[in-house]
């Protein structure tokens, strides 16, 4: 796995297409380049030379994500261009690929044009990609045709093909296919090239047919994408950058929205670019909970789809267990042939609890009983699930053990990287391992289960019940995970019950899940806001000064954006206003670095020192998630909170922001408006 | 009797899963074993289920050979892996084929009886 510097993306949702800047895909084993549907590479390369030569681009045009334009010429970079021959290329992908392509003669001769168009398709899972797999099992075949070039892949009843097609006559050949024109001066040529993705069954039919159907043609996706940016409110503010982060964000999320075969048509979102294009459920659920004041439409098919994969019964392999919510759902040859446990993988603690706390968080938007309603015995599932299966050591805490040691995940909470969770002095843990973040998430779960409980499935005795074991949990996790000589909670507990010492960021999810006594807060906040965590633009995943500290660790000192926009919204909800301003100003303004479109994570290096914020090598962009970010922060900076029928509005800004106004906030209210101006009493 | 045939008895005879109560349609297994094509009908009805041997209509249809519907009846079979790989062939409601495959065991939870509550 390595970064991919200078490469263009097509994005619509599960399917997307990563060139170089001239528009040619050339890959190599380990890189995600190409064309992707379903987790499968379905062109590996498509390579444009013209004469025999290849084309270089003068600019490209990727404002919108499903569509990119390359302005090109043919001859290297560093020859001087004799740029008589001109070509635009531009593609657009939707449930498949259609790549236009015309050339120009501005010359004062007549041109001979001899344009090919190399093309091989591989057929990469993307686990195959990721870890560098370069054996198939199964076998090519290929296909010439008259008019169409068709490569495919089968092993068993297995099959994944895709055909290229073309508007002008052509030549096909095994490797791709030739097209021959002679433009006199001032003429032009063009012709239109199709690829279509099938995963055929056995009998012909094809999986992503109804994909299909349900978009006639990619012609309608900029419809689609204007109505989105419609139907969510209007941002006006008189900063740019936030401007800019505002509108990347919502494009961003529109990009990543893809529809999963079993819903009929509605979207969720994919997690990001390029290795996480699936559904995940913490990065689906923390990506709705972000994103309810904006764009709520994403909720109601992101719990229905996680309802109805939940866990039924009790496998090691996939990690499932009864009410369990899945972690992560793939199609590719390698969960097809169970090499992965990807269909779907259960191994995460946190979706369950998170599942519950969303709807709750959703009804209490936009006032949709009728969804609590249809997920009562989801939601009542998943709560059972964190006494019945996840309580590992009975000591009544949320605890995480892979039951498969060779493709399972080890840490199985939001930082899930193998060396995520350590003591401060650098050691790794004993199994089973209980996060502290993932306790305040199940307390929260039973608190807004109970609500639910009460006013929606009118059982008062079950809301009770979960309120006591709230109750409970609140003393028995203040007890156990304090570290009254540090002032913070521990990170996690061992296996042998003991504390994880070392100071992390997920000491602020809890201020979100409201698992710390207010006493207690100010001394936790001290800690987020110190040097140690805090770099200037964010704070870090884990401190500095732990054993395992690096500004480029994944979870081990980075800053991620979303992490922050939860660590922002906890601290309003203690009353740290101030505080989650300057987080929300630190994490926005670093957007501007990344052209308003927050990676995934970014160094953990000291503002001051850097000046910029250092971009993570495999940083995954655009991510559902860091997209969310930018409207959760947004959410914390006006301070709008649902109160029974109406929306409260108590805004907190940055000094960075004077004035911030967002307009028909969609909810049980009808639309309204929030208005934010910067007071010069606050920070 | 095959593992297939005493998996659906265990339906006709269960009657009743509260797992399905918001539940209402009908799926069709058609499972083929050389010519010969066995065919069970499940109609659900607000977590009432009715299982017959039929070939009426159905909203959704599974497809699978005898030996596929053998080991999935065993537990053995994970059905999203063997949809996407095409060794189940679901036509009309994947979500409701999907909900359907809850109702077949998993074979590491009968080997599974140590300490979970």
């Amino acid at each position: 796995m390595r970064d991919i510097p200078g490469t263009v993306s097509c994005i619509d949702g599960n399917t997307f297409l990563v060139s170089d800047a001239s528009g040619d895909v050339e890959s190599s084993s380990n890189t995600p380049v190409g064309l992707f549907a379903a987790d499968t590479r379905f062109l590996s390369h498509w390579v444009l030379t013209v004469n025999g030569e290849r084309l270089n681009a003068l600019s490209v045009d990727d404002s919108q994500y499903y569509e990119v334009t390359f302005f090109v010429v043919p001859g290297g970079a560093v020859d001087y261009v004799q740029a008589d021959v001109s070509a635009i290329r531009r593609r657009r992908i939707g449930p498949d690929l259609t790549e236009s392509l015309t050339m120009f003669n501005y010359g004062q001769q007549d041109v001979d044009l001899d344009v090919r168009l190399e093309v091989a398709a591989d057929f990469a899972d993307i686990f195959e990609i990721k870890f560098n797999v370069q054996d198939k099992v199964g076998s090519h075949y290929t296909r010439v045709e008259p008019k169409e070039l068709r490569l495919g892949y089968r092993r068993g009843t297995y099959r994944r093909e895709v055909s290229l097609s073309a508007s002008e006559p052509a030549t096909f050949d095994p490797h791709g296919l030739r097209f021959t024109a002679r433009l006199r001066p001032g003429e032009q040529w063009s012709t239109e090239l199709r690829v279509v993705m099938r995963a055929l069954r056995p009998d012909g039919v094809d999986f992503r047919a109804p994909l299909r159907a349900l978009r006639p043609h990619d012609s309608t996706l900029p419809e689609s994408v204007r109505a989105w940016v419609e139907a969510a409110p209007k941002l006006d503010t008189e900063n740019i950058a936030l401007q800019q982060v505002y509108q990347r964000s919502l494009v961003d999320l529109a990009a990543l929205r893809f529809a999963p075969l079993s819903l009929g048509g509605a979207s969720v979102p994919a997690a990001g670019l390029p290795w996480f294009m699936t559904l995940f459920g913490r990065d689906s659920l923390l990506t709705c909970l972000q994103t309810l004041p904006v764009t709520p439409s994403l909720t109601p098919p992101t719990l229905r789809i996680l309802g109805s994969l939940q866990g039924a019964r009790t496998d090691d392999v996939l990690d499932e267990d009864p009410g369990r919510i899945l972690h992560e759902l793939r199609y590719g040859e390698s969960a097809a042939f169970e090499e992965q446990p990807h269909s779907p993988y259960y191994g995460t603690v946190d979706a369950s609890p998170l599942f519950v706390v969303l709807l709750d968080e959703y009804e209490r938007w936009s006032g949709d009983t009728a969804l609590v309603t249809e997920l009562e015995q989801e939601a009542r599932a998943a709560l059972a699930w964190i006494d019945q299966y996840a309580d590992l050591r009975s000591t009544g805490y949320i605890w995480y053990h892979s039951r498969n040691p060779a493709t399972g995940l080890e840490n199985q909470c939001w930082k899930d990287s193998w060396d995520s969770i350590s003591y401060a002095d650098g050691r790794l843990p004993s199994f089973p391992r209980a996060t502290c973040e993932t306790q305040g998430y199940a307390y929260d779960a039973k608190i807004r289960g109970a609500r639910l409980a009460r006013t929606v499935w009118g059982d008062p005795d079950y809301a009770d019940r979960l309120e006591r074991e709230a109750a409970a949990l609140y003393d028995r996790f203040n007890e156990d995970f304090w570290l009254d000589d540090r002032g913070y909670y521990a990170l996690a507990l061992d296996g042998e019950g003991n504390r994880v010492d070392s100071l992390s960021s997920n000491i602020g999810h809890l201020l979100w899940s409201g698992i710390v006594p207010p006493e207690r807060a100010s001394r936790v906040v001290e800690h987020l806001m110190g040097p140690a965590l805090f770099s200037g633009w964010g704070v870090r995943t884990l401190a500095e000064g732990q054993s395992r500290y690096n500004p480029l660790g994944y979870h081990n000192g980075t800053v991620w954006p979303f992490d922050n926009s939860f660590i922002a919204w906890g601290l309003r909800r203690y009353g740290f206003a101030s505080e989650a301003a300057r987080v929300a100003e630190g994490i926005l303004y670093a957007a501007t670095y990344f052209q308003g479109r927050l990676p995934e994570a970014f160094g953990g290096f000291d503002r001051h020192t850097t000046r910029y914020p250092v971009r993570y090598p495999t940083a995954g962009s655009p991510q559902a998630w860091s997209s969310g970010a930018s409207m959760l922060l947004l959410r914390t900076m006006l301070g709008i909170n649902p109160h029974e029928d109406h929306l409260a509005v108590d805004p907190a800004l940055p000094s960075a922001f004077a004035r911030i106004a967002l307009l028909d906030i969609p909810g049980r209210w009808g639309k309204v408006d929030a208005f934010a101006r910067h007071r010069p009493d606050q920070p | 009797m095959t593992a297939t045939s005493a998996f659906f008895e265990r339906l006709t005879v269960a009657g009743q899963d509260p797992r399905f109560s918001n539940v209402c349609g009908s799926v069709r297994f058609d499972i083929r074993d050389g010519d010969r094509l066995e065919q069970w009908l499940l109609n659900i009805d607000h977590g009432r289920m009715r299982v017959t041997r039929s070939a009426g209509p159905a909203e959704t249809v599974i497809r699978v050979s005898a030996e596929v519907a053998e080991a999935m009846a065993r537990g053995e079979v994970n059905g999203l892996a063997a949809i996407t790989r095409g060794e189940i062939l679901v036509d009309g409601d994947l979500a409701m084929a999907l909900r359907i495959g809850r109702l077949f065991p998993r074979a590491s939870e009968q080997a599974d009886s140590d300490g979970r509550k």
